[in-house]
């Protein structure tokens, strides 16, 4: 099961869609958990929240063994320094672990129109799915309609797709199905 | 002689990667030359199965035989296996790369890339070459030569499958490496294959990729030249102008073959070394087992002599003969039935 704990303020109905396309998408039942305190130990002197710390701080929720728990926020938040430079954050996740995270930080803004709120609602399910599943082992897919695709890519359109690829499905597939105790 | 170079956790696959007469893989960068370089609590990188840890050496009575074993754990899993000691130099461990090889993995992947290898052969080779022999710069060669590959088209099945495998192999060394978790190594990865829009990568040149050498590892590209292409179809008596246009396919045959092939290979895990050597093959093969063609070739040759006038007059029933033959092949593939069956 995956539980959704809200780490601010957000739409019920933002939350409803997000739910049923989790559902949809890997087949395994979801449930809003409610708000939680957002850990402020996470943030850093730039005012930016450490993804790795934010994620291990994250306030733990009743679940059983293969649930996961996607943790949702508004904060910005910030990669470690690598070889290359910081890639830019969207969110973080475990890989092949049990907890996800992901930001709205980086979205368009939600508006209050029904097209930027359908914009708004499609890239929050579609970075849910991506960074749920890192957690579930998959890794970045080449494809740019897949959700797995890296969520900064310049060949990710505006409003981008969020299904997964038939590999990345598959795969998906099969370690919940692993999982499942 | 207990064969088995490796105990692996059920579920997975068991994969032969050499024959039993292993020959030694090329040392890459960080290669173990000798198992008494390993010790108890060394990392060290199985080709094709990510990051192990030495947990110590261990003795087992094996069909009467007293063996030496190294015991390594997988740190991604936790899956143990046992490699005889005289094995260790073969499978081509090495210890994990260092920060500044790591880097000039970086400098690799930004690096702009010239043009994919198209040949499907000669692709899945130097693939499986590299990843066990190249290091961490060879597996990440494979991924960014596959990922260069899938802008142009989507990669086959199997591809597919072996560019989520070393990404997964990259992904792990690096993350062990640069002690990151997965999930950011996988970042630093692709922000150095696709940077986002307006970000300029500060890059050095990329190092040398490990020359891949020696004898099973024959790095030759298999060209079709005429010595390759005879099949010894001439010496079995078969006309090959009566099968003229049978080897031309247009080119969604040729993609069909392709990954038909790709397929092959894929499932029967062959060894670089004897697909490498095709050609070699080919010669003992008649004097071993002399072809029933052999004596039709002999009667051939005596009717060309005895009446070399009518040898052009015998080719039309030949054609005639190879046409019938075609609607019979196409009967037997399954799921096309011939038009002149149908009922």
């Amino acid at each position: 099961m995956i539980r959704i704990v809200t780490l601010a303020p957000f739409d019920a109905g933002d939350i409803t869609f997000l739910s049923k396309t989790l559902y949809r998408s890997f087949g395994v039942g979801t449930e809003h958990q409610g708000e939680r305190a957002l850990p402020r130990k996470a943030e850093r002197p730039d005012g930016r929240f450490d993804a790795l710390k934010l994620l291990a701080d994250a306030p733990a929720v009743r679940a059983y063994a293969d649930d996961k728990v996607l943790y949702i926020c508004d904060v910005e938040l910030a990669n470690p320094k690598g070889p290359l430079g910081e890639p830019p954050a969207w969110g973080h996740a475990l890989q092949g672990g049990d907890r996800a995270l992901v930001s709205t930080f980086r979205f368009k803004p939600r508006g209050v129109t029904e097209a930027s709120i359908e914009i708004y609602r499609r890239r929050l399910a579609r970075e849910s799915i991506h960074h749920l599943g890192h957690v579930w082992d998959l890794h970045h897919c080449y494809d740019a309609r897949c959700a797995m695709h890296p969520s900064w890519s310049p060949s990710l359109p505006d409003d981008p797709e969020f299904d997964l690829d038939t590999f990345c499905r598959e795969k998906s597939e099969r370690r919940i199905r692993l999982a499942k105790t | 002689m207990v064969t088995v170079s490796a105990v692996r956790t059920p579920g997975k696959r068991e994969r032969t990667d050499r024959k039993k007469g292993d020959e030694e893989v090329p040392s890459g960068a960080g290669a173990i030359s000798s198992s008494a370089d390993l010790a108890a609590g060394d990392r060290v990188v199985y080709p094709k199965q990510g990051v192990y840890a030495v947990t110590g050496l261990e003795q087992k009575d094996i069909a009467g035989q007293r063996l030496e074993f190294v015991r390594m754990t997988r740190e991604e899993d936790g899956a143990s296996v046992l490699v005889p000691l005289n094995k260790v130099t073969s499978i081509g461990l090495r210890r994990v790369a260092s920060a500044t090889d790591i880097e000039g993995v970086f400098h690799y992947l930004g690096a702009s890339y010239d043009d994919p290898e198209l040949d499907w052969k000669v692709r899945h080779r130097d693939n499986v070459e590299r990843l066990i022999a190249g290091g961490v710069l060879g597996v990440a060669e494979v991924v960014k030569g596959l990922h260069s590959l899938s802008r142009l088209r989507p990669l086959p099945t199997k591809e597919r499958e072996l560019y989520d495998s070393s990404r997964h192999l990259l992904v792990n060394e690096i993350s062990v490496s640069l002690g990151v978790p997965d999930v950011i190594a996988e970042d630093y990865i692709d922000f150095a294959l696709m940077p986002p829009a307006g970000v300029k990568l500060p890059l050095k040149p990329p190092p040398t990729p490990v020359e891949l050498k020696g004898p099973p590892w024959k790095r030759k590209k298999p060209v079709a030249s005429e010595e390759e292409d005879d099949l010894g179809l001439g010496d079995l008596g078969i006309d090959l102008g009566a099968l003229e246009g049978v080897g031309l396919g247009t080119a969604d045959e040729a993609e069909e073959g392709e990954s038909k092939g790709e397929e092959q290979s894929e499932e029967e895990e062959v060894p670089v070394a004897v697909v490498v050597a095709p050609v070699a093959a080919k010669a003992p093969a008649p004097k071993k087992k002399p072809s029933k063609a052999a004596p039709a070739k002999r009667k051939a040759a005596k009717r060309a002599k005895t009446a070399p006038a009518k040898a052009p007059a015998k080719a039309p029933p030949k054609k005639a003969a190879a046409k019938k033959a075609a609607p019979a092949r196409k009967a037997a593939k399954p799921g096309k039935p011939a038009k002149g069956k149908k009922k």
